[in-house]
């Protein structure tokens, strides 16, 4: 059990900066998702501190001892692969003891821990089998178990779900979650599957091209995305973007593009006012058909250029003007169909602000 | 099968390193060359070093006993001159139609008019075929004595049908004009088993779709070979070449015991002069350079066959 | 060319039988010849039974070819240059796959370079040297210029083999607290089991049917192929009890292709397709 730190790191692969100074603080017990796309340097982070790469500079800690230089043995962390790594030629039980009999553990104690994690995962009956005779559940089970066997201080999980269909993986992951709470052990989480982070992780990291993009509990990153990327990236169907003219008219402000047209009450704007031009973001689950909402803000119009029929309800891919696109979800039965017009307005309180260079969030309307 | 190698290393050198370059956290930094030193101390001590002094010792003309004298290049200069060593290489261009191309032409065809359908028994078959090659060729090698006896199998059958005027007194491998083909014909059956096995490997391999396309154009069976299978076995062919004509160029063991270079000089090939001249008449400089000689056309050939193969792929 | 019509099927096992008859045809023909009457000079034809089964000839040639003491040698030979080889084609292979060193390439190229150099090229030199170091006509000398000679297409093959492991494999051996030599004996060496076992039946055969340099290194310590082609050499007429010596040292490779059959397909085939 320990806190895992990231301080200033960053990784070159040759010229390709793979980690750009990236600060994290992870106290000990947590579950931290990183999630990002491929790319975004989210397992080049895990494998520094499994220590599988070398760090460029910056230093990570694990517990209180820096371990930059340490092998992965020395480090007393676990970790389960994305393609789950089981030794072909060794039984499930080989599997599970190999790290200990590296540790020359006395034979009775490797037996009573291989037991002891075969049994929380539910494994005791493959056993004697060998990896080439398990499917793909099961040997997703080996490999977390040869991870627990070692009671190690930091878990490490490298897209360990990505390989089940997709039934399994929603009951696996709910398992995984579990037994994290149960052993308490401080675990980092490779997802590129936002769905994965925001349903596992206490806390999320996301990130993109190596940048560490915002970082928060679930609730946090949903409802005050630090900044596009983030906004765009969490949340399923994604956030809707437009750029839009900005004015302020006394005490409202006025988004304009085009056709599209908006008129907000501006309780909540910035102290330097706002750019004349801004990205507004919507998420499809804030934005309603004019007729089946109250009190939204709007209407904005435009033209129904698809409908997804998602079967707890519909998503309506709206275009305003010539390019402004936004997705509205509305009921299941709704009557709406493409090339119909649709007026739609937004829940107050959830329409997103965005400086249109920085990207970053400048304010929620 | 000792050529094989050979056509490993041409293809072996764009192997790179595929994996990361900079060592890891912890790991132990000069242990690799703990790994690796047996293997080539031994390496070294019995194939680098001995090539070193190979060519030290190629610059000399020394009988193995006496004192030995400085001639500079002069043995490499013999290449050019000593209708010896001209006829050994001769003699080796000659047995490489034999041995690389017919059977390169024959597996060809054959596997072209066996086309695509699987055989039953077909690993049975695949054994048989490979004998001749896993086989110690000494021993193959002396069954075919038999057959070319005066009075072996090849000969009683020519009898029977009336061809018997064919048959030379001294048998097959004492006459000058039969002998190499002799040799010839040994390695060709030695080698069509293979070439045959490979080809067709290869064919199974070329995509039914190709055929069926070539097909619906209009193509007949001489031009479906030239315009699918032929293209499509291209790899095999550039490693079946590379192998019999490395494999040529090497030939010792059925000279040796087939014909030990005779009768008179008609079969002597480069390897077999190495032999001759370093323990047998004393000319120990001499084929030390004529070792050499033929590794760098080794060298070269393995190379232009590939450039060859490699440009013909382009078009 | 593509029809599975009835033709076709008769045809291609037409063909391939009657290539696989004359592939094995000499070698058939040379067992059916040991067991005519010995000493006889014309010779059988190949076609049709001895009169009578001599299958006294195998003794006779066994004690006259001197072959107790030639397959001694050889099985002598093959059993300390095999393991050798091997082991240290594996060890040095595993290294250059898995390794970061300073000049590890350029020694692998070095290897790579034996792969082309032929035997003639440095066979004058290491007489001289063999017999420097008087290990001339001795087990030693084949042992040691087999294994150096092996090693170039050894190292290669292994070092190919443990780089189809895939990377996640190694580096859960590393976090699991292996050392690099537990790594090699317990996760790699299993992992290419099957590729290990190619390199020695390869290697094997090769060395059982190793001639020119049991010629030139070895005289009454000799390998079986040396001491047939000299038993060939002195008892030319009589086919027979040539032919006899000839099966006897044929049958030991034989065996061996047969049993492990897949191995060397899987050596001569791959070695050449994959490269």
């Amino acid at each position: 059990m320990a806190r895992v730190v990231y301080d200033g790191v960053v990784k070159r692969f040759g010229e390709v900066a793979a980690l750009r100074d990236f600060s994290l603080d992870i106290p000990d017990g947590e579950f931290m998702v990183f999630v990002g796309p491929s790319g975004s340097g989210k397992t080049t982070a895990l494998r520094l501190i499994a220590g599988l790469e070398t760090v460029t500079s910056g230093e990570i800690r694990v517990g209180e001892q820096v371990v930059n230089r340490l092998a992965p043995r020395d480090r007393d962390i676990a970790m389960v692969f994305q393609d789950y790594a089981l030794y072909p030629q060794m039984t499930v039980f080989q599997n599970l003891a190999f790290s200990l009999k590296m540790r020359k553990m006395p034979r009775q104690e490797i037996e009573r821990h291989v037991q002891h994690a075969a049994d929380m995962l539910d494994i005791g009956k493959l056993l004697q089998r060998k990896p080439r005779e398990l499917s793909g559940g099961q040997r997703q089970r080996v490999a977390l178990g040869r991870a627990l066997v070692r009671e190690p201080k930091v878990f490490l999980m490298d897209e360990p779900l990505s390989n089940l269909d997709a039934k399994l993986r929603v009951q696996t992951r709910t398992e995984i979650k579990h037994l994290q709470e149960e052993i308490a052990t401080t675990t980092i989480y490779v997802t590129h599957d936002q769905v994965e982070a925001m349903t596992m992780g206490d806390r999320v990291a996301v990130m993109n091209d190596g940048v560490l993009e915002q970082v928060g509990d679930t609730r946090t990153v949903y409802e005050h995305p630090a900044n596009v990327f983030v906004a765009g990236f969490i949340g399923s169907p994604a956030m809707s973007f437009a750029t839009v003219g900005a004015t302020m008219r006394g005490d409202q402000l006025e988004l304009r593009q085009g056709a599209l047209s908006l008129t907000v009450a501006s309780t909540q704007l910035p102290a330097d006012g706002v750019p004349a031009e801004v990205v507004v973001g919507v998420r499809p689950e804030h934005a309603h058909l004019w007729s089946e909402g109250e009190g939204l803000v709007g209407p904005v119009s435009g033209r129904a250029e698809y409908v997804e029929m998602l079967g707890r309800e519909t998503l309506i891919g709206v275009l305003c003007g010539d390019q402004q696109r936004f997705s509205v979800l509305a009921d299941a039965d709704t009557p709406v169909r493409p090339g119909h017009e649709v007026r739609f307005g937004i829940d107050p309180g959830r329409l997103y602000l965005f400086d249109p260079l920085t990207e970053q969030a400048l304010t929620v309307l | 099968m000792s050529e094989l190698p050979a056509v490993v290393a041409s293809r072996a050198v764009a192997d790179g390193g595929r994996r990361r370059r900079e060592r890891l956290p912890g790991e132990p930094r000069r242990i690799g060359y703990l790994y690796i030193a047996p293997a080539f101390l031994l390496f070294a001590a019995f194939n680098l070093v001995p090539l070193v002094q190979g060519i030290n010792v190629s610059l000399y003309n020394w009988d193995g006993i006496s004192p030995a004298t400085w001639v500079g290049f002069a043995n490499y200069g013999e290449f050019f001159t000593s209708p010896d060593i001209r006829s050994g290489y001769l003699h080796v261009l000659i047995l490489m139609i034999f041995y690389s191309f017919l059977p390169i032409i024959i597996g060809l065809f054959l596997a072209a008019v066996m086309s695509r359908i699987r055989i039953r028994g077909l690993t049975f078959f695949r054994m048989l075929l490979f004998l001749p090659l896993v086989i110690t060729d000494v021993v193959t090698a002396v069954a075919w004595i038999w057959i070319y006896d005066a009075t072996g199998p090849l000969s009683t059958t020519l009898k029977a049908v009336g061809l018997g005027h064919f048959v030379p007194s001294a048998g097959w491998l004492g006459d000058f004009n039969t002998a190499l083909p002799a040799v010839g014909v040994f390695g060709m059956w030695g080698q069509f088993g293979f070439c045959l096995i490979l080809f067709l490997a290869g064919v199974m391999k070329i995509p039914a779709t190709l055929y069926e396309a070539a097909r619906v154009d209009g193509a007949n069976a001489v031009r479906e070979f030239f315009a699918v299978t032929l293209p499509g076995l291209r790899y095999e062919l550039q490693v079946v070449l590379v192998l019999t004509v490395i494999g040529t160029l090497g030939t010792f063991d059925e000279i040796y015991v087939l014909t030990a270079g005779g009768p008179g000089t008609s079969t002597t090939v480069p390897a077999y002069l190495v032999w001759r001249r370093a323990f047998q008449t004393g000319q120990v400089g001499s084929a030390a350079a004529l070792g050499i000689i033929l590794m760098l056309i080794i060298f070269a050939v393995t190379y232009g066959i590939n450039r060859l193969m490699e440009r013909g792929a382009e078009t | 060319m593509t029809t599975n019509s009835r033709a076709q099927i008769t045809l291609n096992y037409a063909l391939i039988i009657a290539c696989s008859l004359i592939a094995i045809y000499p070698l058939v023909g040379v067992v059916l010849a040991s067991l005519y009457p010995s000493g006889t000079s014309s010779s059988p034809s190949g076609f049709a039974l001895p009169p009578t089964f001599a299958w006294h000839n195998y003794v006779a040639a066994w004690d006259q070819g001197k072959f107790a003491a030639s397959f001694t040698t050889s099985i002598i030979v093959a059993a300390v240059m095999v393991p050798a080889s091997v082991v240290l084609s594996v060890v040095a292979g595993y290294a250059f796959a898995t390794m970061h060193f300073r000049g590890s390439k350029v020694i692998f190229y070095l290897f790579i370079l034996g792969l082309i150099i032929p035997t003639e090229a440095t066979i004058v030199p290491l007489f001289y040297d063999v017999r420097a170091l008087h290990l001339l006509d001795t087990y030693w000398a084949l042992i040691l210029l087999e294994v150096s000679g092996e090693l170039a297409f050894g190292v290669f093959w292994m070092r190919a083999a443990f780089l189809s492991a895939p990377p996640s494999l190694l580096e859960a051996a590393r976090i699991d607290g292996a050392s690099s030599w537990q790594t090699m004996r317990k996760v790699m060496v299993p992992f290419a089991r099957p590729a290990i076992l190619t390199l020695a039946v390869l290697t094997f055969a090769d060395s059982w049917n190793e001639f020119f340099l049991a010629l030139v290194f070895t005289v009454s310590h000799t390998t079986a192929p040396a001491g047939l082609a000299s038993f060939s050499g002195r008892y030319t007429t009589n086919i027979p009890l040539v032919s006899a010596g000839a099966v006897i040292v044929a049958v030991p490779i034989l065996i061996v292709f047969i049993i492990f059959q897949r191995e060397f397909m899987r050596g001569m085939l791959t070695g050449a397709v994959k490269g």
